[in-house]
């Protein structure tokens, strides 16, 4: 009994305990999520260079949006890049766990070096990638001219450019994805292959109808992760490309950078990040709904 | 023959993924005129071009702004994370179920809403051009204390409740009870941090354009664009390996909890 | 628990803690009767020789007014600099590297003094600067916050050599003329399938300034000196800008200019390009880096059909007195003592710019000069006929907008450069209609 009371007034005492531990995060809280959320709201409606008095201009700004052929350039090309990287992304990632989950020897070493270019500085593959794509002296065309196929013009063409960065894009991320396929292949159980192979589904049947439905909440994972990536994409065409040529790699994160910090434009610049914020999330919900839709049918 | 076909492939793709960074690393070695080949050996290694960019740009000032910056954020955030997911797991309090709904909403706010915001607060509050800016916004994160609170929810509450009784106060049962337990969780948020941290570049390009105060990978990049590399393409290589160097060591000591604390990243989609 | 409440004290005290990185601006202000002045020249080497040369001779003249010289800090452009410097009032006294297209920005934030307060600006300046030109340079609100100082012509360099050797010999003064010419020079000498001589070559990226080498001072040309805006209306949607539009693109088109970047260094040095559109600076590091180099100046090539003086940009840089200053009379004085004769003859001297003087070619103060540089005469003869910038707000933008429209209209021909010119035009005016 006197047991019971001690523990219940403890409990009692980690009432105000755990008030107390929480209440740093409620002042974090509060300095950098509401109140820059609060902030960004009343920035959408002024104009303001930081230095001279905000102006307040109603809904300028949004008419500006609309109007501004950059704003939609800026989707677009996330859109391509998105294109490219999500499927190439999946198709490298699930060749690469299937093989690797089958070998038994090296797996390790294998997975270590397919994820050397997760950890590293997305600065450093963006220097180590121009070079590489350079067109006069670049590796990748030096050796395309050695076995005799003609240059890529990989950041210099305006159709091809975005490509490119979402080739290395993969390059880069595609180490994650290998490692979440595997642990999403090793939680395939067993059974389930060794029944249907009892029913004489061959190795290709067993991939289409049991591997890939299984992977599906892996999938779902990569497509929104790589949706949010496409959006914040910013220091490979900041390296890179400056954003060109024409425009064909301007990100979205690298136009409110442009407008906010090159064109001091606080207001428009908050405008688009509170645009972009809603269009991230629509898509995102909309991927998902998509994507476990289809694993139901 | 699929072996040798499977093996083929899977060398394949490692050459893929580690002949760039072989690349990199020989031609920061090599005169100028060889780097543009293919192979990685030359007679003529050197470290011309790291001398070069030594005297060029405070690297190893700005080495040490990542490391106090990263570090600094580190800390706090396993303090204050796991502080809030102990709170969170363990103890009663009002507004509890509130406080994780928000952090849970927090988690969902793109970043791009929040960055000019962010940025004008560091202005008014005369914090741009110090560590405060490079530090404060990161100090704690949403993500690692969902990580602890589902962590410490499996704790036993006997050990807590012993505790109590040997009279700890919390923050005491926190560090020197749970914390031991804690371990991998602790370490898959460290080096989830560390890495976010040690990485960033556009939040640094913000708030800080005094040079002696930039972090290793925003010089680099600032080096790069700026045109005081004078587009000499060994001095580019070198200032990229230098800026790899430091995360491929630790990568290489911790490989394990690398691969296994970015697998977490999954988590929070 | 008890600890809990302290350590979210300690948390704030850090977050507070971290605020308090120690300032060292604070140095240096040494309190007695003479008064100091602090004057901003631009952070270039000749420029900064120049301003100590000149403030040690200051100095020496007025021992109770002394001016410290503190180059513009390089970490960002002057106009990013100057408008931080001006909202956390940290400004200098003095600063000569004023931008005219940045001149609304700096009076729209309240940091420029009218010059036309002093009772003798107007004759000081008209003494200097012929009226026509120097009304160019009035504010919006009819007052004048710089003082016109320096500028640089923007014209066209050629190489004598690769010239002669493709058989070339005459300057090319219209477009029809250059493109033709450019067809004989630009070759592959050693057959290897890459070009070896380009006629021209531009950056390519579209960095807003790299136009001011140029779409804008073509288009000054071909429009016989007009500028973007009339009255704040944007107006360069006219025949002008089409016509130097679609040169450029036939220089792109033609291959005449490289598509990609070079690599290497500058190809005019090199010798790897035969024209160059810059200003009198170029003169000086051609001496110094090419010595053997043989080149020419001329005027800009025009359309076919062009009359008249061939008018060009002039790179302007101005002084600026800042109203934060406690002194205005003697900074005043100071920017007088910048700009005496003398003194415009040490800008020619160490600076190799062309001081915005009426009377350079004709004051016998800098005969001795231009007879030792010759190739600065063809400079000094255009300085007259040269525009300077809009005082507009988001120049910086507009051109900005123009590059991309370049880019898209002459560089890679995706449109027509009618629609290019129409487009940038029409951009531009939605970026002064959201800023009204």
């Amino acid at each position: 009994m006197k047991r019971i009371v001690t523990i219940a007034l403890s409990l009692k005492k980690s009432d105000s305990a755990g008030f107390w531990l929480v209440s740093p995060y409620l002042i974090f809280f509060l300095l950098f999520v509401a109140y820059p959320l609060v902030f960004s709201f009343i920035l959408m409606f002024h104009r303001w260079d930081i230095v001279t008095p905000m102006e307040w201009v109603g809904l300028k700004n949004f008419e500006r949006l609309f109007a501004d052929p950059l704003f939609f350039k800026s989707i677009f090309n996330t859109f391509v890049f998105l294109l490219v990287h999500i499927p190439l992304q999946i198709i490298v990632a699930l060749t690469l766990a299937v093989l690797l989950n089958s070998a038994t020897k090296m797996r390790g070493l294998f997975r270590a070096i397919y994820f050397l270019p997760v950890i590293v500085s997305g600065v450093v593959v963006t220097i180590l990638w121009q070079q590489l794509y350079a067109f006069d002296y670049g590796v990748l065309n030096t050796f395309l001219t050695s076995i005799g196929l003609p240059r890529i013009p990989w950041l210099v063409d305006p159709d091809v450019a975005m490509t490119s960065i979402a080739v290395m894009a993969t390059w880069k991320n595609v180490g994650i994805y290998i490692v979440l396929f595997l642990v999403g292949l090793q939680t395939i159980p067993r059974e389930l292959y060794e029944s249907a192979s009892i029913d004489g589904a061959d190795t290709r049947k067993q991939f289409f109808y049991i591997t890939l439905p299984m992977l599906n909440p892996t999938m779902v994972m990569i497509v929104v992760l790589s949706t949010i990536g496409g959006f914040s994409l910013f220091i490979e065409p900041f390296v890179m490309t400056g954003g060109g040529p024409m425009q064909s790699t301007l990100s979205a994160t690298l136009y409110i950078y442009n407008q906010a910090f090159y064109f001091n434009h606080m207001g428009y610049a908050a405008t688009l990040g509170f645009v972009f914020a809603l269009i991230i999330l629509a898509v995102v919900l909309l991927q998902r709904k998509l994507v476990e839709t289809e694993s139901v049918s | 023959m699929t072996r040798l076909l499977k093996y083929l492939t899977l060398l394949i793709g490692a050459v893929v993924f580690a002949y760039p960074f072989l690349w990199m690393i020989s031609g920061s070695l090599k005169p100028e005129l060889e780097i543009s080949g293919l192979g990685l050996w030359s007679s003529q290694f050197s470290l011309a071009n790291y001398e070069q960019v030594l005297t060029r740009i405070p690297i190893s000032r700005s080495f040490l702004n990542s490391l106090i910056v990263s570090l600094s954020v580190t800390t706090s955030v396993l303090v204050f994370g796991s502080m809030v997911g102990y709170a969170l797991a363990k103890l009663q309090f009002i507004g509890k179920g509130a406080l994780f709904l928000i952090i849970l909403f927090t988690m969902m706010i793109p970043f791009q809403i929040t960055l000019i915001p962010q940025y004008v607060l560091m202005v008014k509050l005369g914090l741009t051009d110090t560590y405060a800016a490079l530090i404060a916004p990161t100090m704690m994160s949403a993500f690692s204390i969902v990580l602890f609170r589902h962590f410490f929810i499996g704790i036993p509450n006997a050990l807590i409740d012993a505790a109590r009784l040997d009279g700890c106060s919390e923050l005491r049962i926190l560090f020197r009870v749970i914390w031991p337990l804690s371990k991998p969780t602790l370490i898959t948020v460290a080096i989830l941090t560390f890495m976010t941290s040690w990485n960033e570049v556009l939040w640094p390009l913000i708030v800080v354009r005094e040079r002696t105060l930039m972090t290793m990978p925003q010089l680099v990049t600032i080096f790069v664009i700026g045109g005081e590399a004078e587009s000499q393409l060994g001095l580019l290589l070198a200032a990229a390996t230098l800026l790899a160097l430091p995360v491929i060591i630790a990568y290489a000591v911790f490989q394990r909890y690398f691969i296994e604390s970015m697998v977490h990243t999954g988590v929070k989609g | 628990m008890s600890d809990g409440p302290f350590l979210s004290l300690l948390a704030i005290v850090c977050l507070a803690g971290l605020a308090c990185v120690p300032d060292e601006k604070k140095l240096g202000e040494s309190p007695s009767s003479v008064i100091q002045l602090t004057y901003w020249p631009a952070p270039n080497q000749q420029e900064v020789q120049l301003a100590d040369s000149l403030v040690r001779m200051w100095n020496r003249m007025y021992p109770a007014v002394q001016v410290r010289v503190q180059p513009i800090p390089v970490s960002q452009s002057t106009e990013e600099v100057l408008l931080a410097a001006i909202a956390a009032e940290t400004t200098p006294d003095i600063c000569s590297n004023i931008w005219p297209g940045a001149l609304h920005e700096y009076t729209k934030a309240g940091g420029l003094l009218p010059l036309n307060q002093f009772a003798d600006f107007d004759s000081t300046a008209t003494l200097r600067t012929p009226r026509e030109l120097l009304n160019t340079f009035r504010s919006e609100d009819g007052q004048f916050h710089q003082m016109p100082w320096k500028t640089n012509p923007v014209m066209m360099f050629y190489n004598k050599k690769l010239f002669r050797e493709a058989g070339v010999d005459r300057v090319p003064r219209t477009y029809s003329e250059y493109l033709a010419i450019g067809a004989r020079v630009t070759r592959d000498i050693d057959g290897d399938g890459r070009i070896d001589v380009w006629m021209g070559e531009r950056d390519i990226r579209p960095i807003w300034w790299q136009r001011l080498f140029d779409f804008y001072p073509f288009y000054i040309a071909a429009s016989g000196g007009q500028t973007l805006f009339r009255q704040s209306e944007v107006v360069f949607d006219n025949d002008a800008a089409v016509q130097v539009m679609a040169f450029f693109r036939e220089c792109y088109g033609r291959k005449l200019f490289p598509l990609t970047f070079f690599q290497g260094g500058d190809p005019f040095l090199l010798e790897r390009k035969a024209t160059h559109f810059g200003g009198p600076w170029n003169i000086a590091t051609i001496q110094k880096l090419a010595p053997h180099l043989e080149f020419g100046i001329a005027p800009l090539p025009v359309p076919d059909n062009h009359k008249g003086q061939v008018y060009t940009a002039g790179d302007y840089k101005n002084i600026a007195i800042f109203s934060n200053t406690r002194h205005p009379r003697e900074a005043w004085e100071f920017v007088k003592f910048l700009i005496k004769a003398e003194h415009d003859l040490l800008l020619l001297q160490i600076a190799n710019q062309i001081p915005l003087r009426g009377d350079l070619l004709t004051n016998e103060l800098f005969a001795s000069y231009f007879r030792q540089n010759h190739a600065m005469v063809t400079f000094a003869e255009q300085a007259v006929y040269t525009r300077g910038m809009d005082s507009a707000p988001d120049l910086k933008e507009i051109f900005d907008v123009i590059s991309q429209e370049y880019e898209a209209g002459a560089v890679y021909g995706r449109k027509s450069p009618h629609t290019a010119v129409q487009d940038a035009a029409r951009r531009a005016r939605m970026i002064i209609r959201w800023n009204q």
